[in-house]
């Protein structure tokens, strides 16, 4: 059971981490090319801490649904946003 | 914070298991890591003749600038070579042949070898720290090792959380052993956290950037990400030749130049390390000459210019560099202990012996908190553990000491006959390390503990002999001479010697004395 959630933090928490960092990387003032070594640099912490912090999940059905719903509603925000190009 | 008991239950168990899968690759990364801190005191320690040598001047690098050029057209394309200076006092050249292999070449050898000269020890220290010595796939072993170090410590953090500030300066030593050894690992951990956070974050970074660069790039970056790579990363811009020919500046302009610029931009003692030159003797060749900045936590800048005219095209130094720059340079910097002077360094070896201790000590509480008080036979799973946290850890002392040993005989055999040092030094850690795990294997963990304990003591002690011998740099020498990187080194050996062999009596101590239902022990109830 232990193990059904992180293996949530290590899967869907990638794509949470990898869009959550993409917002705050894109969201910047400034081209995005200027956060580029920072944004991959502070990936790792975000994604280690969300692989730690799924255990605070109740159960591993819980991690995966949230941890997912999460990672592919921080994509598409930051997908369209970059396609309206209000983000660059 | 209030956090339900059922929960830190889990955070204790992924506590446990990501730290005992780890654990045995980050004792290797950081007892070899806390000796990568001298990489460059090692390789003139290697070589039998460099101690004694005069630094090389510009002219000399020049010489073999242009000489390289000569011989070898691949190099034209893409050269880089390290200024004669304090850290690497003979210049190294190095190129990509037609099938991408790196090639070095030297003043005492033009025609250029694919190993580096005199750097098989540092080498294989380092591939120990990065890659625990196994090629290519052990570079992203390493790093998904960084990954569970980091979740390691975040799960540790929160386990620890409840009672960190009142159990910080709580170190109970008594009866209760497995307080006392918790004790210690919280307080290690909790005190050198700042420090693991870092080698865990940059760890990561260095081993699996351009892997997570392959993954993010379509994720977060639209596919732009490779386009951008070069304006992150270097300095000059990247310049195609335009097949006219004409004569490149020389090394000495290039030099003076590039203190000049920055010097405008308010770096008072920029100091050029190493160059790289592409599109050389053609119109359009561009030299691109990294420094040290003193006082940056960063300190690598670099200076790019028109190799032929000199002209500045570009700059990334401390201060005015821009944020892809500053990170890598600060990453690299703080992983490498490369800011500050020498005091910084010697922290840095202590903090990696300290590092490797706190792993060495998770592997023994875990032993020790699943001992059975009432009974002298221990669990199959705690004697195999202790076995092989014997004989992996205490087998790798003995192994990089042997390596060390064997590098002095094999460079004074490399005079007098034609052998291969580098393959020779390798030969004996590895098969050095393996026996010791197999010896660990075979005999109780006390005893093994021991014998590999002292074993480890005798074979470091060689290390400052072998030095001696082969090279006459005795200890005493090396200080009267005030070459101090020598003397380190081998000062360093014989209070390691000193330290292996405080722990193997530690440890007969504990057989003789201590509790006798533990696998420690060595008593008869």
């Amino acid at each position: 059971m232990m193990w059904s959630r992180a293996l949530a933090g290590v899967i869907p928490g990638f794509f949470l981490s990898a869009a959550l960092m993409g917002l705050v990387c894109w969201s910047l003032p400034g081209p995005w090319q200027a956060t580029l070594v920072p944004g991959i640099l502070g990936f790792f912490p975000a994604w280690m801490i969300v692989i730690g912090a799924s255990l605070f999940f109740a159960t591993g059905v819980r991690a995966w649904v949230w941890l997912s719903a999460s990672a592919i509603a921080a994509t598409g925000a930051l997908w369209a946003l970059q396609a309206l190009q209000w983000i660059s | 914070m209030k956090i339900k008991s059922a929960t830190l239950r889990t955070f204790t168990t992924l506590h446990t298991w990501v730290g005992l899968v780890a654990g045995f690759a980050l004792f290797v990364a950081f007892y070899a890591g806390a000796i990568t801190v001298f990489h460059h005191e090692l390789q003139v320690w290697q070589s039998p003749h460099a101690a004694g040598r005069p630094q090389q001047s510009l002219a000399d690098a020049q010489r073999l600038l242009d000489e390289t050029l000569q011989r070898h057209p691949q190099a034209r394309k893409h050269v880089g070579m390290l200024f004669p200076g304090g850290e690497s006092p003979h210049s190294v050249i190095y190129w990509q042949d037609e099938k991408g292999t790196w090639l070095y070449a030297t003043l005492d050898d033009l025609r250029g070898s694919e190993k580096p000269p005199q750097a098989a020890l540092s080498e294989l220290v380092n591939a120990l720290h990065f890659s625990l010595g196994i090629p290519v796939a052990g570079t992203y072993l390493m790093g998904i090792v960084s990954l569970l170090y980091g979740v390691a410590l975040f799960s540790g953090l929160v386990i620890h959380l409840p009672k960190l500030v009142q159990d910080l300066f709580a170190l109970r030593p008594g009866r209760n052993l497995k307080r006392f050894w918790q004790d210690a690992h919280n307080v290690i951990g909790v005190l050198s956290l700042p420090m693991h956070i870092m080698f865990a974050v940059t760890g990561a970074l260095l081993c699996l950037f351009f892997v997570t660069m392959i993954a993010l790039n379509p994720l977060v970056y639209r596919g732009q990400l490779m386009a951008a790579l070069p304006a992150a990363l270097d300095t000059a811009p990247t310049v195609a030749a335009a097949n006219v020919a004409e004569p490149a500046g020389k090394l000495a302009m290039w030099h003076t130049r590039s203190v000049q610029a920055a010097l405008q931009k308010g770096q008072l003692a920029f100091e050029p390390a190493y160059l790289k030159l592409a599109n050389a003797g053609d119109r359009n060749a561009v030299v691109e000459v990294t420094g040290q900045s003193p006082g940056a936590l960063g300190p690598l800048g670099a200076v790019a210019m028109n190799a032929n005219t000199g002209e500045v095209l570009a700059t990334q130094l401390p201060g005015t560099r821009d944020a892809n720059h500053a990170t890598i340079a600060s990453a690299y910097a703080l992983h490498f202990g490369e800011y500050g002077n020498a005091w910084v360094k010697a922290l840095y070896f202590l903090m990696g012996l300290g590092g490797a201790f706190l792993f060495y000590s998770g592997n023994l509480l875990w032993v020790e908190s699943r001992r059975k008080r009432r009974q002298q036979e221990q669990g199959r799973a705690q004697v195999n553990l202790a076995r092989a946290t014997v004989g992996v850890c205490i087998g790798l002392c003995v192994a990089v000491s042997a390596a060390f040993v064997a590098a002095q005989l094999f460079e004074w055999l490399a005079q007098r006959r034609d052998i291969d040092v580098a393959t020779g030094i390798g030969w004996v850690c590895f098969v050095g390390w393996g026996l010791c795990a197999l010896w660990a294997a075979q005999r109780a963990p006390v005893r093994g503990a021991q014998d590999l304990l002292w074993a480890a003591a005798v074979v470091t002690l060689l290390v400052p002999v072998a030095h001696g011998l082969a090279t006459g740099w005795w200890l005493w020498r090396s200080a009267a001479a005030g070459q101090w990187g020598l003397f380190c080194i081998d000062a360093g050996a014989v209070a390691l010697a000193i330290g292996f062999v405080a722990l193997a009596r530690a440890t007969a101590r504990r057989a003789r004395l201590g509790e006798p239902n533990s696998v420690w022990s060595e008593r008869s109830p």
